[in-house]
């Protein structure tokens, strides 16, 4: 080996040393990726594994839909809300969670709940799901296809502005 | 091609411009490792337990490499490792899209509505890929902060 790859070799490992360490404290002080809730979600790191929200596909959705058992709570913003939503899905941005979290105070703790955010690029349908399952509901599902999966198929939906 | 390898001047556009590209790209990924474990995720390729570590240390890694070649201190390390990476990045963007998937790239920013995958992507990285190569093996140092170091401890 050249000594040009070498001495690149051991800079690159130098690199990927101080960056990974960097990484690491930064999500360490600031409790996100790995330390985070939803990398630990899955590392089964959670006080308890029945915690865990478990991920449904389009089909277990529409399902759930049809049966009439579940509600949706969709976790986007209101405006993305407005523009189109799962039919009957109340609407729960995370941000808005603890301002908006008596809505849910009626129902009964094993609701069939389902979470939805945009689709497969958002996590807040699963951050939501967590926050719901960490508030004591027991049957929280996560659809993380989303309003997106759902609108390609044409399943029903509503808008609240025209 | 001995003399473009020592072009000072083509060295430090080039380490300007990749070095650029990983400091951007770096940033909103370091800031939100949980949209970009998401955007890993998408492409169906690791584990989420890998992905959400991947997630953590890249965009740190991106982003010591970009400053390492803007200001051209471990060079060589620093075209080492990005082709490394890019050649990684451009493997992961072509098996997405042969397998079809429909998903952003996840590359500068996390915002679902732009960077789709494509194979502008693959182009694109094939020619930082080949700019990453020049810089490991070019020679000239006139522009960069390891030389001025260098040569003032040197001096005294």
């Amino acid at each position: 080996m050249s000594y040009t790859i070498r001495q690149a070799l051991r800079e690159a490992a130098f690199i990927v040393a101080t960056g990974s360490a960097l990484g690491l404290v930064y999500t360490g002080v600031t409790g996100q990726g790995i330390f985070g809730v939803h990398g630990s979600v899955q590392a089964g790191n959670t006080p308890s594994e029945e915690y865990a929200p478990e991920f449904v596909e389009l089909e277990e959705a529409v399902g759930f839909f049809k049966s009439g058992d579940a509600l949706f709570l969709d976790a986007r913003h209101e405006f993305d809300y407005d523009l189109g939503h799962i039919a009957g899905a109340l609407n729960l941005p995370l941000k808005e969670f603890e301002e908006k979290k008596s809505l849910l105070s009626s129902l009964p703790k094993d609701k069939l709940i389902v979470t939805y955010c945009d689709g497969q690029e958002c996590n807040s349908s699963l951050e939501l799901g967590l926050k719901l399952s960490a508030a004591g509901f027991s049957n929280v599902k996560v659809f993380f296809g989303g309003w997106r999966d759902w609108e390609s198929q044409n399943n029903p939906a509503e808008r609240t502005v025209q | 091609m001995k003399k473009l390898l020592s072009n000072d001047y083509l060295i430090l556009i080039l380490r300007v411009v990749l070095g650029c590209v990983f400091i951007v790209a770096s940033i909103e990924k370091a800031a939100n490792p949980a949209s970009f474990t998401v955007s890993i995720d998408n492409y169906k390729l690791l584990p989420h337990a890998v992905a959400a570590v991947i997630a953590t240390v890249l965009p740190w890694i991106e982003l010591l490499c970009g400053l390492a070649l803007v200001f051209g201190v471990r060079t060589g390390g620093g075209a080492l490792l990005s082709s490394m990476m890019l050649g990684v990045f451009t493997i992961a963007v072509v098996s997405a899209l042969l397998r079809g998937l429909d998903i952003s790239c996840g590359c500068f920013t996390q915002d679902p509505n732009v960077g789709k995958v494509g194979w502008l992507k693959v182009g694109e990285n094939l020619l930082l890929i080949l700019a990453s190569i020049f810089l490991l093996f070019s020679t000239g140092v006139r522009f960069s902060i390891e030389r001025h170091l260098s040569s003032r401890s040197s001096a005294t």
